[in-house]
Parts: structure tokens; sequence; C-alpha cells
């Protein structure tokens, strides 16, 4: 670990007691959504499009309905109409087709039995006619002059044009004057760039089970990132009231931002309330892959100028993103990812367009990794043209506070250069790169989120502490919580638990994602702690028989000139005599979320007869803040470099020229094994978040975003080919290789 | 309307003699799940290909939803429920638990599966034979390094009991 | 007077102006002003744009505050995953 400033003596925070919710989790009790069960519940299944782009003509469920053990069928007519502009109407659509089957795997019927293979043979029963449509399946055919439009309900947002198009979004930035500095230029280096659609991956599929019950109410029980936003999203496209809808997290086996949006839960919902039972439907793994968000697949083109001494002074290019079947903001965000280095000088185009694939999702830091695997290689390979070190350079030209992003807003404080001097100085950094070998390096960064969070603090009858929030725990969160609570509170951290409520029990709280639990929630937290900490020492002074202005707290007691200490255990006891119930709920729209900068490093061989790409070894530095609790911040470090490299090395969508995925099954969409990896060194570099009263930032994203450069880096310095494809697989290294 | 002829099964389920009914392509994971209420295994893929369904069948680690429950007729089956001894967690999970081997926690009941069948059979393993060992098994949160430091440092302790 | 900064996409209400001084006790007010003086856009930084202020970003930054001599930044929403 790194610490950067002089930081404040913590009790508890950076500490690493064991996660509250851990046993369960590894006796095999938690339960996560497909674990639980209702009495006389129905199976769901769900009939998909096996074309990539259709008219539906006619659907006729008849037949369905008949078979053994089916209780009710549905199809986008049991839903109301969302209109144009309505922000969920491309979530509904995405869930059941309405009109149009807009990529292969798209839903467009559903049905509830007594079984799993009694609804899946139904579903298999009902009788679709389409109209063929033509499909679009790339970038650049979506992009191509005269282009079929792969949604004909497609507008380009911002653009005021009412015209149908594939074109999502169309983000051009730019500042000063890069025609100049590329004159003026000593090295300008251009590639062009490619990756391709790669899925989260979360082992557990998207699984709910919903009751509705005789009062029209739903009770949920979803795995999510967000229950919160399911209760929203499912509220507007059932055409409900969100009163009528209950929403509890089930543990989450994973999201990575794949389950910031919804699948399921308005399908079971209805079909619940068609048939008077309760409703599960759990994702198939195929299904995951062929129907569920992956991030965009991507092209760009970028170009950079440089000094002889390094200094990197203009950056030209245009990036695009093949977002899938509706409107995303892949574009903007990508764009706007672009912002670790000065470059005075900026022109840039982002564009997101269509495609008949699955409607894209949030994959940890959205659009930033396509565009730094871009940056990042350009700018290695403008250190080797200039002979000069790739950290140096970086260095050089990193962003501090007060630097301008892309979007022209200054970058407050910051630990971009802390993070680059971690590894320059890392051991892995300074140990010679050994025969066979060679190294890259590369970096990144998320902004982060704030947004909106409630927590509720009670404090029990004997002095210890119940901890409540809305923040589905997707890394360890929840026992960030329990330790910011601990040292606010001034107890022992095991005797505190927290919880993550559903949404009658805790106060609205958005998705964990954009890095915001132990930011935005932990704020929450700790200003509930502040206020119950008022309140305890008024209780104390009246217990004490003092002013309130006279007691201090420290240390989790209650402290008075002359008078003994008072415990909070002490002060617990007493609550009812002096007031009644000790509990408090805060909330907040958090600002100030700070963003988290990471440095890669890795070694790497390449066998030139396979084309196999071994990591050998992997040393990464992220700024944190703070550490709540280390071992959850290196988690999130290991976890996201683990996807990058998967990423860079062997996950892509293969799809034949109908759109069909080829490629929907754990076998041949290949993740990373155990057997792939090396350990996975972390550096955790803590730049305070001013703005956080621990300093934290959130660091769940970082991680993802330098990988694929620091590998093609690696792959650059061991064999003279600068790859500039993903996935670096076998088959597309020995290509490389053979036109050197 | 009638069902389809299911077999009775009678099998050992972490040291339980236990029976329930299974058609003939019930899976031994749904068969665990839904007929004896063990949901510790999980369904990451239905293929075989994930490894969150690993069981121990007479001590091998098998891909639960590979095998159909019939054939688990007579046979001795550990789930990651059947780990602990009481209320003394194993020292995987111990370890697991100490050196944060888990994140969203879905994979782990097939990694102590995985990890206890290994260190079973070879108690100091090499780092390079224990991630062998647990490639099967797929994680998606912690990139496996705090997983394998973890049936590292299990294998010391169970070593060191051993003596 | 605060200053509103236009990202790219939406000089295209502005004539290309990028910076625009303009009168606001809030980031509201000023989207009000902005709308008046320049049709539309006010709607387009309503719906699609959080305030970045002094290198924070504040998502619904209606009510927020500004000073005279604030820069507001007007970016598109930030998520995450």
């Amino acid at each position: 670990m790194t610490v950067t400033e002089d930081r404040p003596t913590y009790k508890w925070v950076g500490t690493r007691p064991i996660r509250h919710d851990g046993y369960d989790k590894v006796v095999g009790k938690a339960r996560f959504a497909a674990d639980l069960n209702l009495p006389g519940q129905l199976h769901g299944a769900i009939l998909r499009s096996p074309h990539g782009h259709a008219r539906i003509l006619s659907i006729d469920t008849s037949v369905a309905e008949a078979m053994p053990g089916v209780r009710a069928v549905l199809t986008a007519a049991d839903f109301p109409t969302l209109e144009m502009g309505n922000p969920e109407r491309d979530v509904a659509i995405n869930l059941m087709a309405r009109d149009v089957v807009l990529y292969v795997g798209h839903a467009l019927a559903a049905v509830a039995a007594s079984t799993r293979a009694e609804a899946e043979a139904a579903a298999a029963a009902i009788e679709v006619e389409y109209e063929l449509l033509p499909v679009v399946l790339s970038l650049d055919e979506s992009l191509a002059d005269g282009a079929p439009l792969a949604n004909e309900d497609n507008r380009t947002a911002f653009s005021g044009s009412d015209d149908p198009s594939n074109l999502a979004t169309v983000t051009p930035l730019e500042r000063g004057d890069v025609e100049a500095a590329f004159e003026a230029a000593d090295l300008i280096v251009e590639r062009e760039f490619e990756t391709s659609w790669v899925h989260q991956g979360y082992i557990e599929p998207h699984a709910c089970v919903v009751d509705v019950g005789a009062d029209g109410k739903a009770d949920i029980w979803a795995s999510s990132q967000g229950h919160f936003r399911v209760r929203a999203q499912t509220a507007a496209v059932l055409g409900w009231d969100t009163a009528r809808i209950k929403v509890t997290p089930a543990e989450i086996g994973g999201g990575f931002g794949g389950k910031t949006t919804i699948y399921l839960e308005p399908v079971a919902a209805r079909l619940s309330e068609k048939s008077g039972r309760p409703v599960k439907i759990v994702m198939s793994r195929d299904e995951v892959l062929r129907a569920t968000g992956p991030a965009p697949a991507s092209k760009s083109r970028i170009r950079i100028a440089a000094t002889s001494d390094g200094e990197l002074t203009a950056i030209d290019g245009w990036i695009g993103y093949a977002v899938g079947c509706t409107n995303d903001m892949a574009g903007f965000i990508g764009a706007m990812s672009v912002a670790s280095y000065k470059f005075p000088n900026l022109k840039l185009e982002a564009v997101a367009a269509l495609t008949n694939t699955p409607k894209s999702a949030a994959y940890r830091a959205p659009s930033a990794p396509q565009a730094a695997f871009a940056i990042e290689s350009v700018i290695d390979e403008i250190a080797q043209g200039l002979g000069l070190d790739p950290i140096d350079v970086r260095l050089k030209n990193a962003v501090t506070e007060g630097d301008p992003t892309a979007m022209g807003s200054p970058h407050p404080r910051i630990g971009f250069v802390e993070c680059l001097e971690a590894i320059r100085d890392s051991d892995h950094y300074r140990s010679p790169v050994a025969e066979g070998t060679a190294r890259g390096v590369g970096s990144g960064f998320w902004f982060n989120i704030g947004e909106q969070s409630s927590a509720t603090v009670n404090l029990n009858e004997d002095g210890t502490a119940t901890v409540i929030t809305g923040s589905p725990d997707i890394g360890g969160s929840r026992a960030s919580m329990a330790l910011m609570a601990a040292e606010e509170l001034g107890i022992d951290v095991h005797q505190i638990t927290p919880v993550v409520a559903d949404t009658e029990s805790v106060g609205f709280t958005d998705v964990t994602e954009g890095s915001r639990a132990t930011f935005a929630t932990g704020m929450a937290v700790v200003n509930a702690c502040r206020e119950l900490i008022d309140e305890l020492k008024a209780r104390a002074a009246t217990i004490l028989g003092v002013d309130a202005e006279a007691v201090d707290w420290l240390d989790g007691e209650a402290i008075a000139d002359g008078k003994e200490p008072l415990s909070l255990a002490a002060i617990t006891a007493k609550a009812k005599s002096t007031g009644g119930p000790l509990t408090v709920t805060a909330s907040l729209n958090a600002g100030g979320a700070g963003p988290s900068f990471a440095v890669h490093c890795c070694d790497v061989a390449v066998d030139e007869e396979t084309g196999q790409v071994t990591v050998l070894r992997y040393t990464t530095a992220q700024d944190a803040g703070t550490a709540i609790h280390p071992s959850y911040v290196e988690g999130q470090m290991q976890g996201g470099t683990a996807q990058g490299i998967g990423w860079a090395l062997n996950e892509e969508y293969v799809y034949d020229d109908d759109g069909t995925m080829l490629n929907a099954s754990f076998l041949d969409y290949r993740v990373p094994v155990a057997s792939d990896l090396p350990m996975i060194e972390t550096i955790i570099v803590e730049v305070p978040n001013p703005a956080h009263p621990y300093g934290v930032r959130g660091v769940g994203e970082t991680g993802i975003v330098p990988p694929m450069a620091t590998i093609a880096n690696a792959v650059s310095a061991a064999t003279s080919v600068r790859m500039t494809a993903l996935p670096m697989s076998p088959p597309a290294i020995l290509a490389a290789l053979g036109e050197r | 309307m009638s069902k389809r002829s299911r077999t009775h099964v009678t099998c050992t389920v972490n040291g339980d003699e236990v029976d329930f009914l299974a058609s003939d392509d019930t899976s031994l994971l749904d068969a665990l799940r839904d007929e004896l209420g063990l949901t510790g295994a999980k369904e990451g893929c239905g293929t075989g290909d994930c490894g969150a369904c690993s069981v121990l069948v007479d001590g091998r680690v098998n891909c639960s939803c590979l095998m159909f429950a019939p054939e688990a007729e007579g046979t001795d089956i550990v789930t990651v429920e059947g780990i602990a001894e009481g209320d003394q967690l194993h020292p995987l999970q111990q370890t697991f638990l100490e050196g944060a081997a888990l994140q969203c926690g879905i994979c782990t009941p097939g990694f102590l599966v995985s990890a206890k069948a290994l260190l079973d059979e070879n108690p100091d393993p090499t780092e390079t034979e224990i991630r062998y060992a647990l490639a099967g098994n797929l994680c998606r949160c912690t990139g496996y390094d705090k997983i394998v430091r973890s049936v590292q440092e299990a294998a010391v302790q169970l070593r060191g009991a051993a003596r | 007077m605060p200053r509103a900064h236009l990202m790219t996409p939406l000089r295209r209400f502005t004539d290309g102006e990028g910076v625009i001084e303009v009168e606001g006790a809030t980031v509201g007010a000023m989207i009000v002003e902005l709308d008046r003086r320049y049709p539309g856009l006010g709607e387009m930084l309503t719906k699609g744009a959080s305030a970045a202020v002094d290198g924070l970003i504040h998502a619904e930054p209606e009510y927020l505050a500004v000073d005279p001599d604030t820069d507001v930044y007007f970016v598109a929403p930030l998520t995450g995953g």
C-alpha cells in the first residue's frame, strides 16, 4: 500500500474484518434469486426471435395456451405502449418486442407453466409469422451510405432531427488548434483499432421471483444492482404506480453493470397477475449471452502529435461504438473518457451507431476501455519512436488538479501522477525484463458518480448497531459501511450489522453503479452516524446532568468535564428514559465523486508457434482515495484486471451472417480461468478525495480500462508487431506475426 | 394430465441418507436444489463449463448439471453444505473468509468443493497445481488471486493440523 | 456574471459560442435565461446534462447556487457499470 498524504490514524477504516455476509456465502446459505421458491410458483420461459430483424406479422398463442401445465401466456399486447420520448421505452421494447424483432434472441412472448420444461415446450409451440428485414451487424454496415435501418424508431440524440437513423449519438469535442500542432510535431503516430462485443460474464444468470397478490401488489425478488431502479422500470413498463411494487434485492452473483437494467421482472409480474400464482424466471446461460447487453464493439482512428522530448501536443481522432438495437450514450461517455493527458490541442468525434444485436448494457467503466486501448497503444508507440520510457512520457503529460477534462471542466484533486510513480518505483517495474519475456504499461481512469443514497442507523438496546442501506452489495460494500459506522460511533465493527434492505424498508437509493456505493452510500451512513452522535451527546447530557454543549464524543464515549465517561451502551440502555429510540435516517444527492486513476504493468511471453500470449506477471496501482476495506479494494482492482485480460486475449462475439451468435456458451466465449493468470499484485495509492469524509474514491470500474493496451504494448515489445484488433487470440497473433 | 414416471433415488448427501423422486432427464443439480432444498450448488451455465454446480460424488468432483439425478443412486455426495463439521468451518471456508476470496459469492460453493477435493488428494500443491485443479471453476469477480492464496493458506493449516 | 460552458453538440443553438455569460443565482435560473436567449437549449440542458462546478459533477443541478464568478460546465450525464 502506498500512503500518499498524511492521513488520520483510523481505528477501523483501513482494517480487514471478515465481511458480515461472508459466512452465509461459504456454507451455501446465501440466497440468490434463483435459490428462492414460493409455494405454488410457476416457471416462466421466454420465446426469443430466431431472426436478426423482422416485422412480427402475427403471433398465435392458442396452441401454447392449451398445453399441459400452462397457466398464462403473454406478448407485448399485455403491456401498455410507451410513447416515443418515454425514457423507459427502449427498455420495454427490449424485454418484449413490439411489432418488430431487432436481434436474434429478442424476446417476443412468454409462458408460465408448472415446470420449466412445460413452459419451454409451450413457448416453442407459439406460432409467429415474420416478414424478414435487412440485418445490420457491424459498425461499418451501420454507418455505410444507404445502410438499411437497424431500428426504424431510432432518432439521433440531441440532433433535433426526427429522421430515422442508425446514428445514436454524435459527439464532437474540440479545443486548441490541432492542425498547427501536427504541423509542428516531431513525431506523429496514427493507428486504427478495432474491438469486439464482450459480455460482462457474471456467473449468475438473471433471475427473479415475482408474486402478484390479489390486491394487485407485486412482491419481487431480483438479482439486481439496483432494486429501486427495478421498481421504477417495472412500474413504467407495466404502467403501474410505484406503490404497487416492492423489490427485495437477493444476493447478486455478479453484475459489473450488466444488471443495472431489467429483462424479466415485468414479464414475470404480468404472468403472475394473469395466472394468480407466483412466477419464477431464470435465464439460461445461452439466453444471457444471446439476449443481454454486452459492451459495444468499437472501431477507432487515433492520431497523436509529439515533440522530441515527449510532450503530447495534440490528439485527433474518431471512435465509433456499435451499441446494439436501441439508442445508447456510449459515444458521449467514450469521448469524455479521453481525459488522462493534458492534450492542449484536441479534436475528437465519438459516434454510436445501431446494429441488430442485443441492446448494450454497461460494463465497468462503459466506453472507456475501447478508447483507452487505442490511446494508450498510440502513446506507447510514440514512446518507442522517441526512445523514451513509457512511464516518463505519461508523467510528462499527465493531468493534475485543474487540468481540463475532454469536456472542458477542470479535474478536481486526482492521483494519476501518484499512480505512475507507484508503478515506476515498484518492484515489478524495477526488476529486469526476463529473457523471452516483454513488458508493457498502460493507464486508465473512471470519473465515478455520486447520486442519491439513504441510510438508517439504529442503535440497539445493548449498544450494538444496525446500519441499513439500499445499495446492493456487489463487492464488499456492506463491510465498508460497517467500518465507516464503527469509526464514527467508536464501537467495534463486529457489533455493527450492515443490512441491504428492500424498497419499503429504506429510503430511495440509486443503483450500485458508477463505483458509487462506498462513496455516496458511505456518506449517507457517516451523516446518519454524526446526527446520531449529536443525539447521543444530548442524551448523555440528560443522564449526566450537564448542558449538551458540555459533552464531547470520543472513541465511543460521551465525555464531560468532571464526569465519568458514558459508553454508547450505557446511553442506549437509557434510551427509553431519555427520549425514546435512537435511530437516524440520512439521505443525500452526493456530489463530488472523485475520479480514480490506475496504471498497470505486465510481463508477457508470446509463443510464436502457437500465437499464445501468457501473462507472467501483472501489477496494478490504483488511487482509492482512502481504502476503507483494503481487501475489497484489492479485489476490485484484481477483478477488473482479469476481465480486461479476457477482453484483451480471448473474448469476442462471433456472429453468422444472419445475426446468430455462434459462441453463446462459456466453452466458446472464453473468459479467463485460474490457470490463465498469475497473481495480480496490487498497490493501493491513496490521494484522498476532499469531498468525502474519509476521502473515498470509487474503485470498482477503473481496473478494466488499462489492461488491453497494457498487454498489447507488451506484445508489441515482444514481437515488434503492433496489435490493433482485439482479442489478441492465438489466430490473430499468428496472422499478425505472419505479416511481420 | 399424466406426469412422466419418476425414479426413486436413494443416496447419501452430506452424511445423511436421503431419497427423492427424479425424472430421467432431471439433473443432479436440479434434484439437489429443488427436491432436497440444497441450493448451495448453483447453475451458472448448465453445460459443465463454469463449475458453479460442482459437488463431490464418491470423492470425485463432478459438474452436477451434467449428471442425471438417477445416476446418483447409491452414491456418496458432498455439497458445500456438508464441508463444515457441525459448527466448525473447514479451514478452506475460514481462509476464504479471512483472505477475501469471495466477492459476490456465487462461485464460492463450487470452488470450495473443488479445492477440498484437491487438498484431500494433494495436501501440498504448488501454485500451478492449484490453478490447474481449479481451472474448471470460473470466477468473474476476483481474478483468482485471493482464491489461490486462500487455498495455499488452508493447505498450510491442514498440514499443520495433520502433524 | 456566471459563465455557462457548452459542450460542442449544443453550440448549434448558440451560433457556435461555447462560453456564455448568463445571469442567474442557480444553475436552473441560468438554464431558464439560456433558453430565453436560445430557444430549445433549455430542454437539452434539463433533460440531458449534469453540471460540473469547481471540478465536481452534480446530477440534476437545477437548484445548485452559483456565484458571479462561477464557471458551470454542462456535461453529458455520467453513469457507470
